[in-house]
């Protein structure tokens, strides 16, 4: 038996630690490990709840939006505000935009090059490339001459022997199975993903005023003010701005990013087996369309032991039995504190042990859903939406299993979602669906402005006696909820139940993992050195640590280090 | 495509790294908004505070002229000092051991935009040594002297270059709305503002 440890975990953001037991190529045991502390929480009692977001939005270093979006709402939520329509559709596209460049990033430029073997690139047939890329989509950046160029970038790296970022690679390794000329066209559009993630934050940034940390948020709306007549607001020209980068951005979304990870489904079938893990789903409401926040685009829901026919919808975010559900242990979380304990009473006290595997071994708590560890994300999201019959998602999933079907007949059905590649699959189905719907919430958005309502702000009042709220969003790692306690307009507690903790959750107090540890159970390790499908099933996550930490390295090298034992 | 390119109206940004959370991490947008608070650029230059964006770095690097990263740097420097960096500097053997907390994202990110042809033509990096970094104190007395010379770095590098960057006559306090409750008062933030 080995003993396999992976620390940090690269490609993701902050710092994780993985350890597995493997016993004849299978791992039969595993340990996730968050190497850092987030105490934000602690900073923000204390604080005035209207500028709480503001703070908030430093839980962590790249989903800085999300975490303000949790924030404004949770004291709204506390407050019963109503939130102006507009305000409703700018905060929509702004989270739209944010979670479109989050997910380009992470399938490009954090996990492609799992599945993507660059050193094989100059072995590549350009030609012979163009023409499978040109058969699968209608994209204009897969010519020919286009990927000829990349070639001989790729070349000019290899024979110069400068790999750089390419150096630690798994290059060569058995499980690497693309052609060259797969492995040309994927690394093509890697690099095209830079101007599209570039877009997608201009998004961002012309309705927040900057990304990341947007400024323009405010409990009770946003702080855009609205005129038609005016050159400095949000006028005819700023919306026609916005228009004309989504039009830029979307095609790539729907032509490039699902069919890339419908060839690479395709290619790697045997993943759709792989990374089950825990087979319970939540996912929350999202994109509000009305001011009392009772009609949403996403679907949330509840589907438990994988049984997909058993889901349970969360109508809105007053939905009493997931507020009640939902709790956290600390029982191998280096927190003070053992078990359960539900979020508005919840602390974030240290109480660091070190590595002990029967005791406390990470950073983040074990969040729990009337007692069971669930799985968010994506495939939550996507899983949620189509067990409930909700049409955007049906035609798009749908899409995606035709589009797998077309490469080698390959037959994909919503059950086999339930797998490492299935995460990879479920997060493109929701980039094309939020895609479609940022151009609808931009009309929205126009067409209530043209209405004549320029309201963008609802002032709060807050009472002096205690008043708890609790908001929701299904941001791009899936179900978000920032739980606050205020007293006089102050913070008196707040915690943060992030995605990442509910997938990277470590063992509860009856000793059941998380979805993390779980997903790698059975999974093969064919070299103990060179653990590529345990990072494939972990990156298929997008596994966000960062939550406001960074390390100061004492010898300024990245770490990455495999041990076996 | 379309003709909009913000490039064209940001070719140059300064830009603050660290977690203002963490002490003197939070050198970078520190500096940054010093230099906002005592100098006034034209259109084309973007200040930001990108806190600890990693890979997500590369929006604020794309197509740009120049590009100035303010950060804390983790190596053999000379305490409570400035010092300036161009990107050879991280390429070469010396600097492979002199790299900030947050580089691997600003390595990766400035590789993969050389290999797309999309990266800045200038990087220069302004680091300092940080003294303590411990989670929830504000930075250092040390580290507010050195922001203002780092925002003088700032407005010397970009008037060589020939970049409009004028001192202001009356200079507000810099926005530090991240120190401690109770250091809001601190009076060193008022000996800042007024060097």
């Amino acid at each position: 038996m080995a003993r396999i440890s992976i620390d940090p975990v690269t490609r993701i953001e902050g710092h994780l630690r993985i350890d597995v037991e493997v016993d004849g190529g299978i791992v039969n045991k595993a340990w996730a490990s968050c190497t850092m502390w987030r105490g934000l929480e602690m900073i923000l009692r204390g604080r005035d709840a209207r500028e709480g977001w503001v703070f908030a939005q430093r839980f962590c270093g790249v989903c800085t939006t999300v975490h303000g979006i949790a924030s404004v709402r949770a004291v709204e939520d506390a407050l019963a505000l109503d939130i102006p329509p507009n305000a409703q559709f700018i905060r929509n596209l702004i989270l739209i935009g944010h979670a479109l460049h989050d997910h380009i990033v992470h399938f490009y430029h954090l996990s492609a090059l799992d599945w993507v073997d660059v050193m094989s690139i100059p072995k590549a047939d350009a030609a012979r490339a163009a023409s499978i890329a040109e058969s699968s989509s209608s994209w204009q950046g897969n010519s020919r001459r286009e990927l000829e160029a990349v070639q001989q970038k790729v070349k000019g790296i290899v024979a110069g022997g400068q790999l750089g970022i390419f150096n630690h690679g798994y290059w060569g390794h058995p499980a690497m199975r693309l052609s060259p000329e797969m492995n040309l066209i994927f690394f093509n559009h890697y690099l095209q993903a830079l101007e599209f993630q570039r877009k997608s934050c201009q998004v961002v940034a012309i309705l927040g005023g900057k990304t990341p940390h947007i400024q323009n948020l405010a409990v009770g709306g946003v702080m855009n003010a609205i005129n038609l007549n005016s050159l400095a607001t949000m006028n005819m020209d700023r919306l026609g701005m916005l228009k004309a980068v989504l039009e830029d951005l979307i095609p790539f979304v729907q032509q490039v990013f699902l069919a890339d990870t419908c060839l690479l489904a395709a290619s790697y079938p045997e993943y759709l087996h792989y990374g089950r893990g825990v087979a319970n789903y939540l996912a929350v409401p999202d994109l509000p369309l009305d001011a009392k926040t009772s009609k949403f685009d996403l679907p949330g829901g509840v589907i438990m032991n994988g049984n997909l026919a058993s889901v349970r919808p969360i109508a809105n975010w007053k939905d009493e039995p997931f507020r009640k559900a939902i709790t956290e242990d600390s029982t191998h979380a280096w927190y003070q504190g053992g078990g359960p304990i539900e979020p508005y009473r919840g602390e974030t006290m240290p109480d660091y042990t070190d590595f002990k595997e029967d005791a406390k071994y990470t950073w983040v708590k074990a969040p729990r859903y009337n007692g069971s560890p669930m799985q968010v994300g994506p495939l939550a999201n996507v899983l949620v939406g189509y067990a409930s019959g909700h049409a955007l998602t049906r035609k798009w999933t749908d899409t995606a299993f035709g589009r797998i079907s077309a490469v080698h007949g390959l037959k994909v059905g919503p059950n086999d979602l339930q797998s490492t590649m299935g995460r990879y699959l479920a997060r493109a189905i929701r980039s094309s669906m939020l895609s479609e719907l940022a151009l609808e919430h931009l009309q929205l958005l126009t067409t209530n402005i043209l209405n004549g309502d320029d309201t963008t702000f609802n002032a709060p009042q807050f009472p002096s006696g205690e008043i708890m709220g609790m908001g929701m969003h299904e941001a791009p790692r899936g179900a978000l909820s920032h739980w606050v306690v205020i007293e006089k307009g102050v913070f008196t507690n707040y915690q943060a139940v992030v995605p990442t903790t509910w997938n990277a959750s470590p063992r509860d107090q009856n000793g059941v993992p998380g979805p993390y540890e779980t997903s790698l159970i059975g999974s093969p390790v064919v070299d103990a050195e060179k653990p590529l499908e345990v990072l494939r099933t972990v990156h298929s996550f997008d596994p966000c640590m960062a939550c406001s930490c960074h390390t100061l390295d004492a010898s300024g090298k990245e770490v990455a280090q495999v041990k076996v034992q | 495509m379309t003709e909009m390119n913000p490039i064209a109206t940001h070719p140059i940004s300064v830009i603050g790294l660290g977690n203002v959370f963490l002490g003197d991490d939070g050198f970078g947008p520190l500096a940054v908004e010093t230099f906002r608070s005592q100098f006034m650029c034209g259109p084309e230059v973007e200040v930001l505070d990108l806190g600890t964006p990693g890979l997500d770095l590369a929006p604020y690097l794309y197509g740009r002229e120049l590009v100035i990263v303010v950060d804390s740097v983790h190596a053999d420097l000379p305490l409570r000092a400035v010092s300036v960096f161009c990107e050879d500097d991280f390429t070469s053997s010396r600097a492979c051991l002199r790299i900030t907390g947050h580089d691997p994202g600003l390595w990766d990110t400035l590789t993969h935009l050389r290999i797309a042809d999309c990266g800045p033509s200038e990087l220069i990096v302004i680091g300092t040594a940080p003294e303590s970094c411990i989670f929830g104190d504000g930075p250092s007395d040390a580290m507010l002297r050195l922001a203002a010379e780092a925002a003088e770095s700032i407005a010397q590098l970009l008037s060589r270059r020939g970049v409009l960057c004028n001192r202001r006559h009356v200079a507000p306090h810099p926005n530090l709305w991240w120190l401690p409750l109770s250091s809001t008062e601190d009076p060193n933030l008022q000996q800042v503002s007024e060097e």
